[in-house]
């Protein structure tokens, strides 16, 4: 996939003209609020959507008019907030750098009172991005401030204090020194239309926020592949032998690929999943992953290993399939134009990183694609998820021995402890909103401020189950939402019932669900609605309502209703799964 | 070669078939030919040939002949 960067303005409306009405998703909408022209973002981003598989809906506000408008286009997905200095500074009548301190009082004021309004306005919006002021098109002197430097200072700091935990900043300067100001910036369409925005810097900009809109609508990745040979080391081990691989920190080429290895254990730290896939004799490759004096990546930061003579294509399939993630959840690393091209070709879901020519661009090339496609925020689950995959695969392997699978299920001594409305859980339980497909019946993704909403509004009970058996703890790997109906005071609504993919096929979810009935029961609610949403992914759970027992009522644009007096409810009890209560 | 280009670039910005833009088209007979379109077009043009475009000009690149004319005379 050609980069945005590399692409052409015109090159990116046939593009998006192109992939228009292919994408069969829930609309991810978005709203944008800004006091300068930028309309020519809309195509820009509606591209760089679709290219990640989101069908986006893009709604502008009126010009210059960002806090009023912020009343009318919240509770999007995502809104974007344009405040452009250049427009703020044109509206003052005088001289900026004389202006008397009054009127730079009543000024800057007037911008706070602003910004709390959109703030306040935007507060249940999933995400906003707000851009920083810049003061970069007054840089008049290097040595001294001007007026508008400080103007500008203290509108970043007032933003920074007050933001909502939904609002991320992005700082324009960043993106300026990246592009170029002038390259940025054309003062002749700001001075005839208010449009001061490059292509460049807009094709820039919409890159920069590319990884809040992956993690807001779940297109985080997983996990990521290696190959071997000239990609974790310098050489090729079954004709160079161990003293002919460089991987040191110390040599000139050796560096870049310890540098790489030191990213690949920085990554397995925060849970994402690291693959090895090349081809080679196991044994070799083996040997350098145990014995080699430089090796900084060990066996135990990596998941799995495909190292044989089959094709990668056939290989990279397999271990989506063991490690029971999505092709689109993964990126592949090689050094090899054929094998790139092969899996571009044979496994175009997955994203493709080829190892440069010039070494010395790989560590930065690696990271930028990191910083945007993985969540890197460090919690405690994530530090353990590589053990758990592995704990994983212990269990797969006791499985045979059991006749039958319930026998084997018993023997793992499963515990489920389940919490309700706990607000130190919020960041993992909404982690799991973003990143959980498979076993996901309605697909809500939310956000910790809407999470921290729902446990503090009395409507909303969220559920969160930790699992843990004789081979390990799987720690906090269900979540249910459940909210009372507005209609009806005696009916409650499923919002979300989700599991984490590794703790499929031990029926824990009846038990799960079952407690929640029980609990709902008691509280006094007389009946459940739930709905089955189809996605492209979840076609696991596609009945499981009918196996808890619910009874279906229709399907409505592909939705499957269901409903269940839940008073007398039972359902099948399973013995061998233990709930304790703390 | 310059001909065509122009033609896909107007072609993209007013999101009209390639087939429907001939010598004659101008601001007057492209519906979808408003300001904001007419300032993408002229950023697109830029990127496009890679050339700037001067401020006075751009106000004149009204028509097909016209913009055939300017990119001409900027390619020299």
């Amino acid at each position: 996939m050609v980069a945005m960067k590399n692409l052409k303005y015109t090159e990116i409306l046939k593009l998006n003209k192109a992939l228009e009405g292919n994408i069969q998703s829930k609309p991810y909408e978005i709203g944008i609020l800004s006091n300068v022209t930028v309309n020519s973002l809309k195509e820009i981003l509606e591209y760089l959507c679709r290219i990640n598989r989101i069908e986006p809906k893009i709604e502008f506000g009126n010009f210059d008019n960002i806090a009023q408008d912020s009343a009318s286009l919240k509770n999007k997905d995502l809104n974007i907030v344009i405040y452009d200095v250049l427009n703020i500074v044109d509206q003052v009548s005088e001289f900026f750098e004389d202006l008397e301190d009054e009127k730079y009082n009543s000024l800057i004021n007037k911008l706070f009172t602003e910004i709390d309004i959109i703030f306040e306005n935007l507060r249940n919006t999933a995400s906003v991005i707000f851009n920083s002021f810049s003061s970069i098109y007054y840089n008049y002197n290097n040595t001294n401030f001007s007026k508008i430097e400080i103007f500008v200072k203290e509108l970043n700091t007032y933003i920074e204090q007050n933001k909502t935990s939904n609002v991320s900043i992005i700082n324009i300067d960043k993106i300026f020194a990246l592009v170029g100001f002038n390259q940025s910036i054309d003062y002749r369409f700001y001075h005839s239309s208010k449009a001061p925005y490059t292509f460049a810097f807009l094709k820039n900009y919409v890159s920069a926020i590319e990884p809040i809109i992956l993690r807001n609508s779940g297109k985080l990745k997983k996990a990521i592949i290696f190959d071997c040979d000239n990609t974790l080391w310098k050489g090729v081990i079954g004709e160079d032998g161990m003293d002919g691989i460089d991987m040191s920190p110390t040599t000139n080429l050796g560096k870049f690929y310890h540098l790489v290895q030191r990213i690949a254990v920085f990554l397995s730290k925060r849970g994402v999943l690291i693959g090895i896939c090349s081809k080679n004799n196991e044994n070799d490759v083996l040997e350098v992953f145990r014995n080699h004096k430089d090796i900084f990546l060990k066996e135990e930061h990596i998941v799995i290993k495909k190292v044989n003579w089959d094709d990668k294509a056939s290989n990279i399939r397999e271990i989506a399939s063991d490690l029971n993630i999505g092709l689109d959840s993964m990126i592949f690393v090689d050094d090899s134009n054929f094998e790139i091209n092969l899996i571009n070709e044979k496994v175009p879901e997955i994203l493709t990183i080829q190892v440069p020519i010039t070494l010395s661009d790989y560590p930065d090339i690696l990271l930028r694609n990191v910083y945007t496609y993985f969540n890197l925020v460090l919690n405690s689950d994530d530090a353990r998820k590589t053990e758990m995959y592995k704990q994983q695969f212990e269990r797969e392997k006791n499985k045979i021995s059991f006749s039958s699978i319930e026998d084997y299920l018993a023997s793992l001594e499963i515990e489920l402890t389940i919490v309700k409305n706990d607000k130190s859980y919020i960041p993992r339980i909404a982690q799991l909103t973003q990143k959980t497909n498979q076993f996901n019946l309605t697909t809500h993704r939310y956000t910790e401020s809407q999470l921290e909403y729902f446990t503090s509004d009395n409507k909303h009970f969220v559920y969160a189950m930790f699992v843990k058996d004789k081979f390990g703890d799987n720690g906090l790997t269900g979540v249910c939402i459940v909210k009372e109906d507005e209609n009806n005071s005696k009916n409650v609504i499923l919002d979300s019932f989700l599991m984490s993919c590794r703790i499929i096929g031990r029926n824990i979810e009846f038990v799960f669900i079952g407690y929640i009935i029980k609990e709902l029961a008691n509280k006094g609610y007389k009946t459940l609605c739930s709905d089955y949403i189809q996605s492209s992914k979840n076609a696991l759970v596609e009945n499981f309502y009918d196996k808890v027992g619910f009874n279906y009522i229709g399907n409505i644009n592909g939705t499957k209703k269901y409903g269940v007096k839940i008073q007398n409810f039972e359902i099948k009890k399973i013995e061998y799964i233990k709930l304790v209560f703390n | 070669m310059v001909n065509m280009k122009i033609k896909e670039v107007m072609s993209a910005v007013f999101e009209i078939p390639l087939e429907s833009i001939s010598d004659d088209s101008s601001y007057d007979n492209i519906e979808n030919w408003d300001s904001l379109r007419h300032l993408n077009l002229i950023l697109a043009l830029e990127e496009e040939f890679e050339v700037s475009i001067p401020d006075e000009e751009v106000g004149n690149l009204v028509n097909y002949k016209l913009i055939e004319l300017i990119i001409n005379d900027l390619l020299k």
